[in-house]
Order: C-alpha cells, then sequence, then structure tokens
C-alpha cells in the first residue's frame, strides 16, 4: 500500500514543479567585452561595454530593419535598434551589478550607445556611468542576468580593461564556468567583499571583475 | 473493519503528501517577489542541470547546422535530427505548457490515450503558430523584431488568459462536485460499518443515522468500484459520493463533449509559440531557408510532443492510482478525488494568474528588440 502512495505523492510533486520556478533558459547568448572607466582623480565612473550577440539571435534582432546593402548594416541604419536596446535594457538595470567595497553601486542611463554590425553578429556598445563617482579598495561588477535568458560570457581574449586606473589598482577577471582551482584560491583571497545571500541564482553565471587598490 | 481503517489512513497519507506539494509549488512561485522572476527556485540538482547544458548546447549548435545546409544537402537531416534532440529537451525543463497539460488531467478523469493525443496536439499547435506568426510578419509584412515580439506578447497574453478561464470553470465544476461529495458523505457516514468476505466477494453492512441497515457488495464492473447497495426498502443504490448528490460523475465529464473540452486547453497551451522556433525561423529566413526553418521547427515541435506525452501519462497513472486507493475508501476515497480536482484546478486558475501577472515570466523575446 505504501508503494502507490510514494509513487503518487512523487509524481504530484514532479507535476507542481514545473510550472514553479521561472521558466527561462538562454536563448540569447552575449560575448562581453567590459572596461572599467576611472575618472582622473582615480575614482571610478562607470563601465563600457561592447557586447557580441550570437549570430541566431542578431539575425532575430536585425529582421525587418531597412538598409541599403543586403548583408551590411550602417551605424545610422541600426540607430533606432540601439536605442530600442538600451531603452529595454534599463527594465533589466542593464544586467550590470557594482559594488564598492560591498556597497551597491548605482548607475545611470547609458551614453555613447551605437550597434555595430560585423557580419554575422550584432555587437551593442553602450557607456554606464556611475550615479556618483566610487572611491572603492575593493571594486566588483558583475554581469549577468538573473533569469538565465541571456547568457553572458566573456570575451576569450582581453575580456576586461581598466581605463585611467590608478596604477597600483589590480584587476581580476572570474570566470563563471569552470574556474581553475588556481583562480578559486585566489578568489577566496581577494574576496573582500562578503557573499550577498540575496543574490538570485543566475549570480552562480555571473562575470566577475574585481579591482583592489590599495 | 480492518481493511476500512487502513484505506482511510492511506487516503489521509496521500492527501497529506498532496497538500505538501501545492505547498511547495505555491511556495516556489512567490507571487509577492519583485516583478521579474530571480529565478532562485531554479532546481540545481544535477539532473535539471544536464538538461539544462543538453538543451542549450543542441540550441546553440542549430545555426551551425542551418548554415550547412545551405550548400550541403545532406546537413538538413542532421539539422532535422538535432531539432528534435532539442525538443525533447526543450520541453524537459521547466515550462507550463506541460504543468498545464498535467493538472488538466489530474483534474478530469482522462484516459492515456486522450491525454498522449493532448500532449502531440498542442506542440503541434505550438510549432504551427510559430511558424504562422514568422510567415505573415516576418515574410509577407517585413515587420521587424520589435513588432513580432509584441505579436508574441499578444498571443502570450491570451494565452495566459484562456488558460484562466479553464482554471476557473475548472475550479467550479470542481468545486461542486467537491461540496456534493462533502455532503453526500456527511449524510451517509454510517454508525456502524463492517467488511465481510463471502463467498461472493466483498460485502459491507452498515447501519447509517436513521438505524436504516443497507448491504453492499462490491461492484467490480462499476467503474468507480462503488458499494452496490440493497436498502431496507429493497431499492437498490449505488452507494459513491454522487449516488444522491445529482452531481455528474467523473466519467460523464470525460465522456462525448470531453474532446471539446480537451481542445480548449489545447489551444489554451498551444497558443503561445516557443521564443526559440520564432528565432530558429527568422536566423532561417535570413539565410534564404526559411522552408527548412520550417521544417526543423516541426521536427522541435514532435519532440516536444513525446516529452510532454511522457508526462502526461504519468499525470493519468497518478491520477488512475490515486483513484485506485481512493475508490476502495468508500465515501472518504471519494471526497479525496474531489479534492484532488479541487487542488489542480487551483493550479491551473494559479498557472494562468502568475504568467499573465509576469511573475512566472517565461521567455522574453522584447528584451532587448523592446
Amino acid at each position: 500500500m505504501i508503494k502507490p502512495i510514494c509513487v503518487y505523492a512523487c509524481a504530484v510533486l514532479l507535476l507542481s514543479l514545473p510550472g514553479a520556478p521561472a521558466s527561462a533558459h538562454p536563448h540569447v547568448w552575449v560575448t562581453l567585452h567590459s572596461e572599467i572607466l576611472y575618472a582622473s582623480d582615480g575614482t571610478v565612473a562607470g563601465v563600457r561595454h561592447a557586447w557580441r550577440f550570437d549570430d541566431m539571435f542578431s539575425a532575430y534582432a536585425l529582421q525587418g530593419i531597412s538598409h541599403a546593402k543586403k548583408g551590411h548594416y550602417s551605424r545610422e541604419e541600426l540607430a533606432s535598434l540601439a536605442q530600442v536596446n538600451v531603452e529595454s535594457l534599463k527594465e533589466y538595470d542593464y544586467f550590470t551589478y557594482a559594488r564598492g567595497d560591498g556597497k551597491k553601486l548605482k548607475f545611470n542611463e547609458p551614453v555613447d550607445y551605437w550597434l555595430e554590425y560585423a557580419s554575422p553578429a550584432l555587437v551593442l556598445h553602450f557607456t554606464l556611468p556611475l550615479k556618483a563617482p566610487a572611491s572603492a579598495k575593493a571594486l566588483q561588477v558583475e554581469v549577468y542576468d538573473p533569469t538565465i535568458f541571456v547568457d553572458f560570457e566573456f570575451a576569450k581574449e582581453k575580456p576586461v580593461a581598466l581605463s585611467g586606473a590608478p596604477p597600483q589598482c589590480e584587476l581580476t577577471v572570474d570566470l563563471p564556468h569552470q574556474p581553475t582551482p588556481a583562480e578559486q584560491a585566489r578568489l577566496s583571497q581577494l574576496d573582500f567583499a562578503p557573499l550577498d545571500a540575496s543574490s538570485a541564482y543566475g549570480e552562480i553565471f555571473a562575470n566577475k571583475m574585481r579591482v583592489t587598490c590599495p | 473493519m480492518r481493511t476500512v481503517i487502513d484505506h482511510k489512513r492511506v487516503v489521509a497519507g496521500t492527501l497529506l503528501a498532496f497538500s505538501l506539494a501545492l505547498a511547495i509549488s505555491s511556495a516556489h512561485a512567490a507571487p509577492f517577489g519583485p516583478p521579474h522572476p530571480t529565478g532562485g527556485a531554479w532546481p540545481q540538482s544535477g539532473i535539471a542541470a544536464w538538461i539544462f547544458a543538453q538543451q542549450a548546447a543542441f540550441y546553440r549548435s542549430l545555426s551551425g547546422f542551418i548554415r550547412a545546409s545551405k550548400d550541403d544537402g545532406s546537413a538538413m537531416w542532421s539539422l532535422f535530427g538535432i531539432s528534435f534532440l532539442y525538443g525533447i529537451f526543450h520541453a524537459a525543463g521547466p515550462g507550463h505548457g506541460k504543468a498545464m497539460i498535467s493538472s488538466y488531467l489530474v483534474a478530469n478523469e482522462e484516459t492515456w490515450r486522450r491525454g498522449v493525443t493532448l500532449s502531440f496536439v498542442s506542440a503541434a499547435m505550438q510549432s504551427i503558430v510559430a511558424v504562422v506568426i514568422v510567415a505573415i510578419a516576418a515574410v509577407l509584412l517585413g515587420a521587424t523584431a520589435k513588432s513580432i515580439g509584441w505579436t508574441v506578447h499578444l498571443v502570450e497574453i491570451a494565452s495566459y488568459g484562456l488558460i484562466i478561464l479553464i482554471g476557473l470553470r475548472l475550479l467550479f465544476v470542481k468545486g461542486r462536485s467537491l461540496l456534493f461529495a462533502l455532503r453526500a458523505f456527511r449524510w451517509r457516514e454510517p454508525q456502524f460499518e463492517a467488511l465481510f468476505a463471502t463467498s461472493s466477494g466483498l460485502v459491507k453492512l452498515s447501519v447509517d443515522r436513521n438505524g436504516s441497515m443497507s448491504h453492499c457488495a462490491l461492484c467490480e464492473s462499476d467503474h468507480a468500484h462503488a458499494f452496490h447497495c440493497h436498502g431496507d426498502d429493497g431499492q437498490e443504490h449505488h452507494e459513491s459520493a454522487w449516488g444522491h448528490a445529482h452531481g455528474p460523475k467523473p466519467a460523464e465529464l470525460a465522456g462525448a463533449g470531453g474532446w471539446r473540452r480537451g481542445l480548449s486547453a489545447v489551444v489554451a497551451v498551444g497558443l503561445r509559440p516557443c521564443s526559440g522556433a520564432i528565432i530558429v525561423l527568422i536566423f532561417a529566413l535570413a539565410q534564404d531557408l526559411f522552408w527548412t526553418g520550417i521544417g526543423a521547427t516541426l521536427l522541435m515541435g514532435l519532440g516536444t510532443a513525446i516529452t510532454v506525452a511522457a508526462i502526461a501519462t504519468l499525470a493519468v497513472v497518478a491520477r488512475q492510482t490515486a483513484s485506485r486507493i481512493a475508490s476502495t475508501g468508500s465515501g472518504a476515497g471519494m471526497l479525496f478525488m474531489r479534492v484532488i480536482e479541487v487542488g489542480a484546478s487551483a493550479l491551473i486558475t494559479a498557472f494562468g494568474g502568475l504568467l499573465l501577472a509576469g511573475y512566472m515570466a517565461s521567455e522574453q523575446l522584447w528584451m532587448f528588440t523592446g
């Protein structure tokens, strides 16, 4: 008698679960290059992104965009799409989460944004200025989608750069997928900021940039 | 006598498991969270992660195969194979389609065959809707991703609205049978009840509150395994929760008109196209391979149908198992089945509501395109 109950209870549990969690999974892949911008006084001013979309999503986004030459899109032809991109990203906090010495840093609306078509992919360029310049000993910038609809991945070569940072600052880049044991060890040493307990699951896929300045 | 008590305990245990499942699932839905899901409830188990990785890998390889099939006809068959596998894995991940269909099957006494058919029809419809949207919007009208995203969004809203309507209708029907069952159960609760094993099978002797005595024989032929009773008055009664309640029996609900109701569930689920299919179709269109894209989309649908049908089968078996346990527990068992049905109907309504409110957001095509 116990067995069928188990079967039934398990089945009900299984059936109840599928609809429960956020039912997203990646349909958009982004390869990112980021640059952390510093002001002349050594404070952090913002982040400049270059996001390369996967070719399928690029084709989707380009659907119906009028262009003079087949297979070519100029920056002007893509201007309205770039506008739509950054506007719709606002709702998702630009998928960019920054912390200075453990405190959340807020961004203003993006500036200097444009789309570039590098066949077969679209690249979105934009700069996120910080609301207030931050002077942090430990800066952490993460890029991820908590809903896992967009899969962010650092570019293989030179994914992150510092622009105008004080010379003694040190940059560490954490790859989300398979950190090596060495990176893991380094990560734990550099981890000044406490882990945010309320952070979403997507964070385990986060692309982390950390800058430590003495 | 012992058997009766045992069954009641069993029924109570199963009921507890069901309410627990309901409580867990509603906790996962976190309706008062932020307007967009944080995905915090994503199962972190190995299997879920594996399915997640597999479908992502299949999906990402689609673009390469579509490109390759431009020059090489045989690559098209690989594309179709991968699309089929993607469909199987895609449907195994979380999604409201199969949650809705399985809840529907738990709420209604449906056959295995009907459950499988509903799964296939809804998956086929999902693919066809994707093809029709892209064919009209992109091929004929040259619409932008933004307008296609909005079209999909409107269709989604219609789909979620329909899910709520179906859930509410089921809640009404099933809630009414629950009330009937409750009343009948209270009214017929016997003062004394005994089971005797005789040469002709199980015989139940019960004396109700009015002191009238009836003896019942278990009718195996009856769908609900009801006790066949002869009262003091010599008239025949079928002792079941519906016997005196004039409510429709589930067998009647699953009858001829059931197909029409099943179809409404299929339409509600199948109306919403998979965003993956839309993207694949538009990508294929950009490569001047729209027909190949259609083939890939239909095969994705076939893969999805197989997974959903498997889950639907599980739902039907689960319901039948519960029904078998419940039917041996006399009135309490019937009551229990009604409670399950009301629970499943409430789940459907909740799915619809959460989806419509955007708390259980699915795939958002307008994330970058407005």
